[in-house]
């Protein structure tokens, strides 16, 4: 055990676990360290005041990172239909909040794409023949595919009525009202749909690799079933990789979100949305790009953070569990 | 016909089988969606807005007329022939036929990818080869700090920033694709010949043009080629630190090669590898990067079309037209790596590459 640890013990790893805690626990106290008004249905954005004026107000008592004006024309969950734009955002509130959104995002759509990827990696390679060559044309024909159009083909199909402006939420039903409550958005399907090809490919070589190796054979000849032997013995001596990977992968997707937000497609990872919201004030209104600094600064170094701390985990994790290499 | 040609002979037919998987797991996703949304993708050229009574009844009656209640092979038969045939729709958002759209944009993108990967390699290549081949020194030290950070920020962020120091700050660089040549460019003394800003200006003798051109690609290109230089960089490192346990190296050391021809004659073609593997595995993501720096550099490229009028009215022929066409965009990318990966390595041109 104590070997295993050692990898841990490097600074780069525990900086990254560090991050990584540091956000859990900023997602988990959120609701004390920037308490909701409305404690029931906790909304990742805290409107302020309603003025006309769309200038941000800078830090002052009360508001720790000052505010930014609330985004337009964008669509977004909980934003009732016709609402007043001339709010402004508490940037502290959703530095913290989204914390929340980005590591449900982060986690939901990695564990859902690493379990197709594993399972449709390790089955063909296993089985192989004719099966694993259809498996991994299919996984190479979807590597061509890139997600920004799976993102936008999901949200033509299935998000009509539920980002339909003059459609009152609450009368979605079926699946439309479960997308909507449960506040998944187009992002998250096409991202779960459209990336576990890296994982299929790299668990069908690592299963192809120790399939005809003796303790499987072995396995085999004791009369295991083929489901056994992918769960008992093939899978925990080759998903190692498989795991760095999601590690790493928590943060990219987060990140790519937000990108994905940013650029005009709605989504629920809170930051990217704020984002949008302070873009104008990056181009700093009178050539000083940091006049409005806090509409953007904090947001953008959660944002790098969040990545950074996953990625250096995953590195921590990749020298744990494999030991030879890097 | 020697094995390597076979190959890729065999590369070009996989293409089709490629486009044909993924057209129809699109169309799978499509079908998921109620008959009149899907409808839409039939909607004649040139109709005039319609009240939400007519609309519906031109919805029934296509969904009769086109059989969109039939089962899903009849439909992506169909569908695919129709696109086959060059009928990709007619988008009621831009008011004009999807392909035409499409074909007008594709030089834009492709002209930033294809800036972008001239870059990315040659940097990525140099970068990975000389801070693996001595790893742990200084300069692998400076590399692998750099690589990190380049890694860490997220594009769209970085892009934010450059904009506001070299545009806004100090005025070298500006958005945009064309700016004021615009108007010149439009007028019939200047022949597009490519779609390429920088090769029609060649081609025409304008020089001025080629200028602005470039200097409008230089921040999109810095900051779609950071992160990708900096995956591909690592992977290229990585290899070469590998490579350097084998012993062939030992060997040729042995005999008394030269240290630089070592490194690159020998272990370099081996570690391009799996960085040109790595480049394949991101191609698509590479497309996907090339669609967010245009919307930040306000490119009017291919991501144009996404981001106009998105959530205006629904466009289910430009949605799918899109989506092909970004494929489309991907599969000559990975053809080019595929094509680098046998020329550096002589026993993918014995054996071939595995399928």
């Amino acid at each position: 055990m104590r070997r295993r640890l050692r990898p841990f013990r490097r600074r780069s790893t525990l900086i990254g676990l560090a991050l990584v805690l540091g956000f859990c626990l900023l997602a988990a106290l959120a609701p004390v360290l920037a308490p909701p008004l409305n404690p029931d249905d906790p909304w990742p954005f805290m409107n302020i005041s309603q003025s006309f004026s769309r200038q941000p107000q800078p830090p002052g008592p009360g508001l720790p990172l000052g505010t930014t004006p609330q985004i337009q024309n964008m669509p977004q969950y909980g934003i009732a239909p016709g609402q007043d734009a001339s709010f402004q955002w508490d940037v502290y509130y959703t530095l913290v909040w989204g914390a929340r959104s980005a590591l449900r995002f982060g986690l939901v759509v990695t564990a859902l794409t690493a379990l197709i990827g594993i399972t449709v990696g390790v089955i063909s390679g296993y089985v192989g023949g004719l099966s694993n060559l259809l498996a991994m044309r299919v996984t190479d024909a979807f590597l061509a595919f890139p997600v920004i159009a799976g993102v936008w083909v999901i949200q033509r199909a299935f998000y009509g009525n539920i980002y339909n402006p003059f459609n009152d939420p609450m009368t979605l039903t079926g699946w439309e009202a479960f997308l909507y409550r449960a506040r998944i958005d187009p992002i998250m399907i096409a991202f779960i749909l459209f990336s576990w090809m890296p994982y299929a490919r790299l668990m069908n070589a690592q299963a192809r690799r120790v399939k005809n190796l003796d303790y499987i054979r072995a396995a085999e000849a004791m009369g295991a079933t083929g489901g056994r032997v992918i769960w008992r013995h093939l899978l925990p001596n080759t998903i190692a990789p498989a795991i760095v990977l999601a590690a790493r992968d928590v943060g990219g997707m987060v990140i790519l979100a937000a990108a994905f937000i940013f650029i005009g497609f709605g989504g629920n990872v809170a930051w990217g949305t704020m984002l949008v919201s302070s873009r104008d004030f990056v181009i700093g209104l009178n050539g000083n790009p940091f006049a409005y600094w806090w509409t953007f600064v904090p947001i953008s170094l959660a944002l790098i953070l969040f990545g950074v701390g996953w990625n250096l985990l995953g590195d921590g994790l990749n020298a744990a569990l494999n030991p030879h290499g890097r | 016909m020697p094995p390597f040609v076979k190959q890729l002979l065999l590369r070009l037919l996989a293409l089709p089988v490629t486009l044909l998987i993924i057209t129809a797991a699109l169309y799978g996703v499509i079908m998921l969606a109620p008959a009149e949304e899907r409808a839409q993708l039939y909607i004649p050229p040139r109709t005039p807005p319609l009240t939400q009574e007519e609309s519906q009844q031109l919805m029934d009656r296509l969904v009769a007329e086109h059989g969109l209640d039939d089962p899903y092979p009849v439909q992506y038969a169909r569908w695919l022939s129709d696109l086959l045939r060059g009928d990709w729709g007619w988008s009621p958002t831009f008011k004009a036929d999807v392909l035409t759209l499409l074909k007008k944009r594709l030089p834009v993108t492709a002209e930033l990818t294809f800036y972008a990967v001239l870059v990315i390699l040659p940097t990525a290549l140099l970068g990975g080869v000389l801070s693996g081949w001595r790893a742990a020194g200084r300069f692998d030290r400076g590399y692998r700090l750099t690589t990190f950070v380049a890694t860490s920020i997220p594009p769209f962020i970085l892009g934010l920033f450059l904009l506001s120091i070299f545009y806004v700050g100090l005025g070298w660089f500006p958005p945009g694709r064309t700016g004021i040549y615009e108007l010149s460019l439009s007028t019939s003394d200047f022949r597009a010949i490519t779609g390429f800003l920088t090769f029609d200006g060649l081609l025409n003798g304008r020089l001025d043009v080629v200028a602005d051109a470039l200097r409008r690609l230089v921040l999109p290109v810095f900051t779609l080629s950071l992160l990708y230089w900096a995956t591909v960089g690592r992977v290229t490192r990585v290899a070469m630190i590998e490579e350097q346990t084998k012993d062939y190296l030992l060997t040729a050391r042995a005999k008394g090669l030269r240290e630089r021809r070592l490194e690159w004659r020998h272990a370099f073609p081996n570690a391009a590898g799996p960085a040109l593997t790595a480049m394949i595995l991101s191609a698509a993501g590479l497309v996907t990067g090339v669609y967010i720096v245009e919307s930040v550099f306000d490119f009017n490229g291919l991501s144009e079309l996404i981001t106009k009028g998105f959530f205006v009215a629904p466009d289910a022929p430009l949605v799918m037209g899109f989506a092909v066409f970004s494929v489309l965009l991907v599969l000559p990318i990975i053809l080019l790596f595929d094509l680098l990966r046998v020329a550096l390595d002589p026993r993918l041109r014995e054996d071939g590459l595995e399928l």
